[in-house]
């Protein structure tokens, strides 16, 4: 269970991104964050891991204090949360196994991962997870020669090597068409069923939220101003969350 | 306070020629002697265009011909009609008589020695002459008692000739030029090698996206980019006399400096490529838990070699011109080389050391710029 208790975050500029932000995640759930673009969405996926110090607030998971852990422990809790991101976040010109592989790191030995020696063992994992992905015969190319879908789905089978049992996804179809944003999609709901790991996860399109979401909290100008189940956001909440003038638009082809 | 604009733009105009004038005085810019003394230059920049490259194998050769002392003594030789050639203006001669000889068709512009070989075998010296730019001599000579002829052998006037034969091939100078040039490029590959070494990891500590977490980070980060851009600013060569009064003038002085430039320089290049790459794989390695020195080996050093790479090579065909001017000043290798032949007026071979610097500078140039477009 993840619990998040009146997070604030103030940007060194002043920006304020995130105000007096709470809620609670309880395990198996797919949370979906959504909000206008602005709102604090990855702000706040970021102070989960502290990717982005907040400034102030608590962050517990299973019963774990995220915002007083530094350094080595820090990262110990870090090995267990995959991220996907809306840029994937590939290292471009190394081979996706390495990409993949190297979700593995925060449990290598320090030294030899250094050198670039792995275990067999890790190495079979890598592969294995690419086999989930359905991209395993694209383990040795470039990741950069690899489709948007594709570079998505390494990115889904790096956060996989990591065996976590929460994955933070910051709009992670948002670069890539209708028919690949199912996929991707398809692929964390699949995890979540399946593997019982709790998704959290900022989306843009309305269909998909309601498609893929358990659960959804909506942020505007940082603020909370939505909790609850993906149904009961009508149009009255609708235009709380997004304003006025805002109609909504559909990803489409709902798989 | 605010000037008008059409004011401003005079006063500045004004500044500028001011500027100009004090820089022409101050340079000392004389066009009249540039024209005046073209006639010095020409000369010299006929022997930088002649450099001697080619030569061809050299063998002593004796032109000889009998003079028998006194006439009648022994057979007269008539003397050969054309190739390099002995003539002198009596076939036969009395014991002190006075004669002229005359030479054909010998190396132009050379010194040699004309002797008398005795009937013995052995030789008695003559006068030195100087063949002028046709190969030609005349010079007086005289038939001393000792050549008259014994056992019917006359005496012969001879001259010792250095004969080029055989096909060309690379001259001697060549030779050294070339050895001279691997010394340069090879002090140039030194001081590029030991400052990357250097530098590749120092230039993390000078890159913000890395180092600014923190105080500590952020005080090495302003410690490492001081370094850099502190001798980043001296001139090679400076720093090379400098060095010269330490381990004494010669390459090792050379090298040293060389590498200090190029530690501050490269690793400015480099932190700024670490600072140019793409943060997106630096965010997703740290949120696996991977540590500091994981992420900058998994995520930002795969971004940085092909820029790495190129900044190196760039470098390395930089210092081989830096290095030739540090060698002028008494750094080694073919810098010192083109000084010592400039010094002492050997300028056909000055000239061959000008080719060879500038071709080693052309191939250089366009190696790195292969090498660069390959790699980005
Ligand atoms: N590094 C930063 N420094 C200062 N301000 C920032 C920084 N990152 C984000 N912000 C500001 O914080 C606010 C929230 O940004 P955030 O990126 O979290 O929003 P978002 O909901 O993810 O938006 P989007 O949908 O465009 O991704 C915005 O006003 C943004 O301009
Ligand atoms: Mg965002």
């Amino acid at each position: 269970m993840l619990e998040v208790r009146n997070l604030h975050k103030v940007y060194p500029n002043g920006t304020v991104a995130l105000t007096d932000v709470s809620f609670r995640v309880d395990d198996g759930e797919f949370l979906v964050v959504i909000g206008l673009s602005g709102s604090g969405k990855s702000t706040l996926l970021r102070c989960l891991n502290r990717l982005i110090e907040p400034s102030q607030g608590q962050i517990l998971w299973d019963g774990v204090d995220v915002t007083a852990a530094s350094g080595a422990e820090l990262r110990r809790i870090r090995r267990h949360i995959g991220m996907v991101f809306q840029q994937f976040n590939l290292v471009k010109r190394s081979s996706v196994l390495t990409n993949v592989l190297a979700g593995r790191l925060g449990f290598a030995n320090p030294w030899l991962s250094l050198l670039g020696v792995w275990p067999p063992s890790d190495r079979a994992m890598a592969l294995r997870a690419l086999e989930r992905v359905g991209i395993r015969d694209k383990a040795e190319a470039r990741a950069d020669a690899l489709s948007g879908g594709q570079q998505q789905r390494v990115g889904i089978a790096r956060a996989l090597m990591q065996e976590p049992k929460l994955i933070l996804a910051d709009e992670p179809v948002a670069s890539l068409d209708p028919v690949l944003s199912h996929s991707i999609l398809q692929y964390l709901e699949q995890l979540n069923k399946e593997e019982k790991i709790t998704v959290i996860c900022s989306l843009h399109f309305l269909d998909l939220v309601h498609r893929y979401a358990t659960r959804v909290i909506a942020l505007k100008d940082g603020k909370v101003v939505f909790t609850g189940l993906p149904q009961e956001i009508d149009k009255a909440r609708f235009k709380a969350i997004y304003g006025e003038d805002a109609v909504e638009v559909r990803a489409g082809m709902t798989a | 306070m605010s000037v008008p604009r059409p004011l401003r733009t005079t006063l500045t105009a004004l500044a500028v020629l001011a500027l100009i004038a004090f820089a022409w005085n101050g340079s000392q810019v004389d066009f009249a002697r540039l024209v005046n003394s073209l006639s010095k230059g020409w000369p010299l920049l006929q022997d930088f265009l002649t450099p001697d490259v080619l030569g061809r194998e050299i063998q002593p050769v004796t032109l000889q011909l009998a003079v028998p002392v006194p006439c009648g003594s022994a057979a007269e030789a008539p003397p050969a009609a054309s190739g390099p050639r002995l003539v002198p203006s009596v076939p036969c001669a009395a014991p002190r008589d006075k004669f002229t000889v005359e030479g054909f068709d010998l190396a132009p512009n050379t010194e040699l020695q004309l002797r008398w070989r005795l009937p013995s075998g052995q030789y008695f010296p003559g006068p030195f002459i100087t063949t002028d730019a046709d190969g030609y001599f005349k010079a007086e000579f005289e038939a001393r008692p000792i050549v008259a002829t014994k056992d019917g052998v006359p005496g012969q006037i001879e001259v010792e000739l250095q004969v080029e034969v055989g096909n060309l091939r690379p001259s001697p100078t060549l030779h050294i030029v070339l050895d001279n040039v691997v010394v340069t490029i090879f002090m140039a590959l030194m001081a590029t090698v030991a400052a990357v070494v250097v530098a590749a990891p120092l230039s993390f500590l000078a890159a913000q996206n890395v180092m600014k977490r923190g105080p500590v980070g952020t005080a090495i980060y302003y410690l490492t980019r001081t370094f850099f851009n502190v001798f980043r600013s001296y001139e090679a060569i400076v720093l090379a006399t400098v060095f010269a009064f330490w381990v004494g003038f010669g390459p090792f002085a050379g090298v040293l400096a060389l590498t200090i430039v190029t530690i501050a320089s490269l690793g400015k290049l480099y932190s700024e490529a670490v600072e140019g790459i793409d943060p997106g794989p630096v965010e997703a390695l740290t949120a696996t838990g991977a540590n500091r020195l994981q992420v900058v080996l998994f995520a930002i050093v795969p971004q940085i070699v092909p820029n790495f790479l190129s900044f190196t090579i760039y470098h390395w065909d930089i210092n081989v011109r830096i290095s030739t001017i540090i060698g002028y000043v008494g750094g080694g290798g073919i810098g010192y080389y083109l000084a010592q032949m400039i010094n002492t007026s050997q300028n056909s071979k000055a000239g061959t050391a000008i080719w060879a610097i500038v071709i080693v500078v052309w191939v250089m140039d366009f190696l790195s710029a292969e090498v660069r477009k390959r790699y980005t």
